[in-house]
């Protein structure tokens, strides 16, 4: 018999779409920290899909979370709040803390972006830059502590790797940056339409958010090199861990189709096609809308396939000996 | 007085601490009687992998002793075969929480719901806690805990609290008709349990996974079907619960 999967769907969602909302509320905090130009500026329109796009995803996974307690099945409803009653060195509780945080300061950084709120008005544009600095460090905190949960357990040689919480620090970054070229590029007005079109700024955003997500592509990749290689050079517990993903193991098709080729090579093969004629020879950067669209939906289910290997593949290996 | 000086010192330390907070004027004497420390216990378990001979009592009498829902088990023996005809061995391995020294599923606990006892260092759940969110369950590299369906909460081995502070011993203790386990306090260099400690060859399981466990093995065969001693041995192991494999 299988394995038990203590950990299933909701928890694998989980994972994926809380690394998305925190990389999609850091990528559009330090855009609008960073960037200048102001609201009429490139980053600003980056700031913007982020802040809007970031605190659904993560309350959307937290949900799924309490759908995965065992105390929600039996009925217990609300005994999740227990969450709330203490705070220990358990990842798990400074997970609570740091999502609890998060979705309050996403949602009112979200607030800030409204045209015109009803509470503050206009003086509720004034607090937008002091939260964006909290968002940073609480958008990377979450995505961080994402890959400490797994890590904290030598009884799970598969997650107990230093590297693993970095690796999913990049792939939320790179799955924020994707989510906010997605939602740009199915929302904004066509070229032709009254409004906006597809004017030289929504490319010249568009090139920042390409080329950032090239880069942690690219990071990822040599992580997930590191990852492997010094799991296989291990002994015992990891190197047999390691086998699942390996060829040969239960899901190397899985990790290397759906994270490693379609998730990481095929989008940077695209986005490298794009962004080296305007790298080197300053030509236009100018990918059509069906190419962008395609690009970010890849790198999102690539985002999802890493989840999703590395949390079956925790649990069906486990310590070697006893 | 048998037990560490410098933890009896800082024990009635804390006393005097405590009675000073409070605010009671306790005459010396009384005082004297009152903070005579009771020595923490340290309760353990010794398994005599020799005199096991796979009957299953332990694993019956925890069944019979808690209400364990089908399919999942408290605590178990595995059967270890290795070898080939002629040269055979069928050993076997009882399983309980090692109710480790440095519990690995209690420092993931978000809610403090599992906790290592001051008093006896029995590893407990509190019920009314536990939110079932099963961090415990993938912590422990025992596999010793269960999602129970019926509470929703997670579940184990509890060295039968309930029975060792009324002064009797573990149900698999009693039960166990080759008097395979010994049950005692290890912080008693006079017990039973540490006695034979002492004068026998022991092994923990898993200790390379730092938890220091409290149930000791006499003989135990650690072979495991992935990396048996001799490469290409014939090993089977046999966990004798729903999920067959061992993890």
């Amino acid at each position: 018999m299988a394995p038990e999967i203590f950990w299933g769907l909701p928890v694998i969602l989980y994972l994926f779409l809380a690394g998305l909302g925190a990389g999609a509320l850091t990528v559009s905090s330090s855009a609008l920290l960073r960037g200048g130009g102001g609201e009429s500026g490139i980053h600003f329109d980056i700031a913007r899909y982020g802040a809007f796009l970031a605190p659904l995803p993560v309350m959307l996974g937290c949900g799924l979370l309490v759908f995965e307690l065992g105390s929600f099945h039996v009925g217990d409803w609300f005994k999740w709040l227990n969450l709330y009653k203490t705070i220990n060195l358990s990842p798990m509780s400074i997970g609570t803390w740091l999502l609890t945080f998060f979705i309050v300061t996403s949602l009112a950084y979200a607030y800030t972006f409204l045209p015109n709120p009803p509470v503050l008005g206009e003086k509720a544009v004034r607090l937008r830059r002091p939260i964006a600095w909290l968002n940073v460090p609480l958008g990377i905190g979450v995505a961080v502590y994402t890959g400490v949960l797994l890590g904290a357990m030598p009884s799970r040689p598969f997650w107990n790797s230093p590297v693993l919480a970095l690796l999913f620090l990049l792939s939320s970054l790179s799955t924020g940056v994707a989510l906010i070229l997605l939602a740009r590029a199915i929302l904004t007005p066509r070229a032709g339409n009254p409004g906006a079109a597809d004017t030289p700024q929504y490319h010249a955003s568009g090139y920042i958010l390409t080329a950032s997500d090239l880069l942690l592509v690219g990071i990822e990749l040599v992580i997930v090199f590191l990852f492997i290689m010094f799991a296989y050079l291990a002994v015992g517990d990891v190197r047999h861990a390691i086998a699942v993903i390996l060829a040969g193991g239960d899901l190397a098709t899985l990790f290397w189709l759906g994270f490693v080729v379609v998730g990481l090579l095929v989008p940077a093969a695209v986005e490298l096609y794009y962004i080296v004629p305007r790298l080197l020879y300053h030509r236009e950067f100018a990918p059509p809308r069906g190419v962008e669209i395609a690009v970010s939906v890849v790198v999102l289910i690539g985002g999802f396939m890493l989840r999703y290997v590395v949390v079956i593949a925790g649990q069906i290996t486990g310590p070697v000996g006893v | 007085m048998t037990g560490n000086p410098q933890h009896n010192g800082m024990a009635r330390r804390k006393f005097l601490q405590a009675s000073g907070a409070i605010g009671v004027a306790v005459a010396a004497p009384t005082a004297a009687a009152a903070s005579k420390p009771a020595r923490k216990k340290r309760y353990g378990m010794l398994i005599d992998a020799r005199r096991c001979y796979g009957v299953h009592a332990c694993s019956v009498a925890c069944k019979a002793e808690f209400d364990v829902p089908l399919g999942h088990n408290r605590s178990w023996v595995e059967y270890i075969e290795k070898g080939t005809y002629p040269n055979v061995t069928r050993s076997f391995l009882p399983r309980l929480c090692n109710h480790c020294e440095k519990p690995a599923c209690v420092s993931v606990c978000p809610t403090g719901a599992t906790w290592k006892r001051e008093e006896d260092g029995i590893v407990v759940i509190d019920e009314d806690i536990c939110i079932g969110c099963k961090y415990c369950i993938q912590a422990c590299p025992y596999d010793m805990r269960y999602p129970d369906p019926v509470t929703g909460t997670a579940k184990k081995c509890d060295f039968c609290v309930h029975r060792v502070t009324q002064g009797l011993e573990p149900a698999c203790v009693e039960a166990c008709p080759s008097r395979a386990r010994i049950f005692g306090d290890l912080n008693d260099p006079e017990s039973e349990i540490s006695k034979a400690i002492a004068t026998n060859p022991v092994t923990v399981l898993r200790p390379e996974k730092g938890t220091e466990p409290n149930v000791y093995y006499i003989a135990a065969d650690h072979t495991d079907e992935r990396e048996p001693r001799i490469p290409n041995q014939y090993v089977r192991v046999d966990t004798n619960r729903r999920l067959k494999e061992r993890r």
